[in-house]
């Protein structure tokens, strides 16, 4: 039971560095990133093949790397890849493309990348995926199974706490500010002399590397990744998490990421149970999440723990629900 | 040369089923504005719908019928009871995106319960298979394309010689100024998604036919597809429609001579990004409005 609750949190927790994520893009530039687990799968891909070993299991195994370098170098690997990738992707989607489009230029992408991850096997074995990977420092600290559980949760549970203080600063600074100018009025924060594109772009790769360290803490806790450990479906449950939290806070992140993910998904895991019906749980637990989405959209745009106010202006809607403007309304100040 | 004559012979088929949704998708979205991810499962729940009614009756037309009454209803209900309450709010458009792909969530998931996960074998009677020119088509398929250029033509009739038609259009330019001008904005509006979810239903019904089994996934699966070839065509574009998936569906089929064929979608896909890249108002197309 003790361990069940500590494996749960721990997913929990990496759970939250998702929504990060996705808070950034999302939350505070107001870019409707649909790829997020294109760069989580990327970071524990790049994770997985950099601290694991070769592949060894016959002839028709096979991924690139397998170097058996220290987890430090897993997490760097999983960083720089992600962020590679968010710039290679927001830098062409981001450029001329309308807000919808981006969005559907994401979904798109993911979709082409896991085809090619999934049907090209020296890459990173196709639909068996990488595996036995060794879950960090477990040689040096020589602990029992449960023991070493609780120092993994530690463990990122610490990483947590890293992007929790690095997304406060973001948040506090005038760049976080510049971020939230853009979302509300993108026309407005270019009069002032910003780059949009630019804004944008960087707050893209952010998202992009903070889930990418997400992905790779994920890749050390399954121990394994394979294209079935990324469906489309997830990014709702990430979403979900944003809403009912309250998007653009980072404690709201933190309460809508734990509510998902331990009480949506693993409650209902264990209390709804329909007999003879293996997929219906799971199809049930994404129905709730389908219906709380909407239902907090329209009760509670804001979220349980709307985003702080800045100064005095007037109060900024998370979710994107402004009230109609009137037309001789100066831009609001940036 | 007979491989290519093959795939292309497929591509005609799977173009006619692309065509038919793409229209219902490209109309609404350039009347709505709103990018519909619940239109993969409006067309799946049209094909449960045709699934149901093969139960009861062997009419080929009785299970249409109700595969484009199935899509209809769901996707009236979707609009008047979600979209619209919420698009009174003026809300970012992003956020009746978000309601889109929630729907779609709740949809597919419900057929998954009622219906169950496995693949669900459904085929219609047709007669044999026949050669036309070159091509070599079963009658079913015949029955998929001569459907196609009614729905198509019917579309494009009712655009261009309705006064429904003439509101859609103005809508679709701008909604303020329609709405000016006396109409019934929120009326028309409700009348395209009913009109859609018609099609699309249809369209379920026919990829089900085609392809000879549904599954929950099966619309879903190919909305990306239905998008591209809207794109590429340009939104709101009734021929450009019938042109992008035209060339999307042989895209998809002549590529899966050289490549494995999970990279179907990928070819599609990339038409998609290259056409937003070059020429985000569509390639058919002459001007430019969805470009910033």
């Amino acid at each position: 039971m003790i361990d069940y609750a500590v494996s749960t949190l721990t997913l929990g927790i990496i759970w939250c560095i998702f929504t990060y994520a996705v808070n950034t893009t999302w939350g505070w530039t107001g870019l409707l990133d649909l790829a997020p687990f294109l760069y989580i799968a990327v970071g524990a891909y790049v994770y997985s093949v950099i601290v694991g070993p070769p592949p060894n299991g016959g002839p028709s195994v096979h991924w690139i790397l397998g170097l058996q370098l220290p987890f430090v170098f897993g997490l760097l690997g999983a960083i720089v890849a992600a962020g590679i990738c968010g710039l290679i992707l927001g830098g062409i989607a981001l450029r001329r493309l309308r807000d919808d489009y981006f969005s559907i230029t994401t979904v798109v992408a993911t979709l082409t990348v896991y085809a090619v991850i999934a049907q090209f096997v020296p890459l990173f074995n196709g639909y068996t995926g990488v595996y036995g990977v060794p879950q960090p420092l477990v040689k040096e600290l020589n602990l029992s199974a449960s023991a070493y559980q609780v120092f993994f949760l530690g463990l990122c549970a610490a990483v947590l706490l890293i992007v929790y203080i690095f997304m406060e600063r973001i948040f506090k600074s005038p760049y976080g500010r510049l971020l939230r100018a853009v979302r509300e009025d993108e026309t407005a924060a270019a009069a002032f002399g910003r780059n949009i594109y630019r804004v944008k772009l960087q707050a893209y790769v952010i998202g992009a590397v903070v889930a990418g360290l997400g992905g790779a803490l994920l890749a050390a806790f399954l121990q394994a990744f394979n294209p079935y450990a990324w469906n489309a479906a997830e990014t709702f449950l990430i979403y979900a998490a944003i809403f009912v939290g309250g998007s653009g806070n980072n404690r709201g992140v933190l309460l809508g990421a734990l509510f998902i993910s331990v009480v949506v998904q693993e409650l209902t895991r264990l209390f709804v149970v329909i007999p003879g019906h293996p997929d219906a749980a799971a199809a049930l637990r994404y129905m709730i999440v389908g219906v709380l989405i909407i239902a907090v959209l329209w009760w509670r745009p804001q979220g349980l723990i709307p985003e702080p106010r800045d100064h005095d202006e007037a109060p900024p809607d998370p979710a994107g629900v402004t009230p109609p403007r009137p037309l001789e309304t100066a831009p609001s100040d940036v | 040369m007979d491989d290519i004559l093959l795939a292309i012979g497929f591509g005609l088929v799977t173009a006619a089923i692309i065509a038919v949704s793409t229209v219902a998708l490209s109309l609404q979205y350039s009347v709505t504005n709103i990018p519909n991810f619940a239109h993969g499962e409006l067309m799946t729940v049209g094909a449960y719908g045709a699934l149901v009614a093969q139960r009861s009756t062997d009419n080929i037309l009785l299970q249409a019928l109700s595969a484009a009454i199935v899509g209809g209803a769901f996707a009236w209900a979707m609009n008047f009871f979600i979209i619209q309450p919420f698009a009174r709010r003026r809300p970012r458009n992003l956020v009746l995106f978000i309601l889109t792909l929630a729907v779609s969530l709740i949809l597919q998931n419900a057929v998954l319960i009622v219906f169950g996960g496995s693949n669900i074998g459904f085929s219609v009677p047709a007669s044999d298979a026949q050669q036309i020119g070159p091509f070599i088509f079963t009658g079913q398929d015949l029955l998929i394309m001569g459907s196609a250029v009614v729905i198509m033509v019917g579309v494009h009739l009712l655009l261009r010689t309705t006064k429904f038609g003439k509101a859609q259009r103005a809508i679709s330019d701008s909604r303020e100024l329609a709405r000016v001008t006396g109409i019934n904005a929120d009326r028309i509006v409700q009348l395209t998604w009913l009109l859609d979810g018609l099609i699309a239903g249809f369209a379920g019904f026919a990829l089900a036919a085609s392809v000879g089994s549904l599954s929950p996934t099966i619309g879903n699966s190919f909305l990306l597809v239905i998008f591209a070839a809207a794109v590429v065509g340009g939104i709101g574009r009734i021929y450009g429609a019938m042109a992008g998936a035209l060339l999307i569906g042989l895209a998809m089929e002549v590529s899966a001579l050289y490549l494995p064929a999970d990279y179907k979608v990928a070819v599609a896909f990339a038409l998609l990004i290259l056409t937003l890249l070059i020429r985000p108002g569509g390639l058919f197309t002459t001007n430019r409005v969805v470009a910033r």
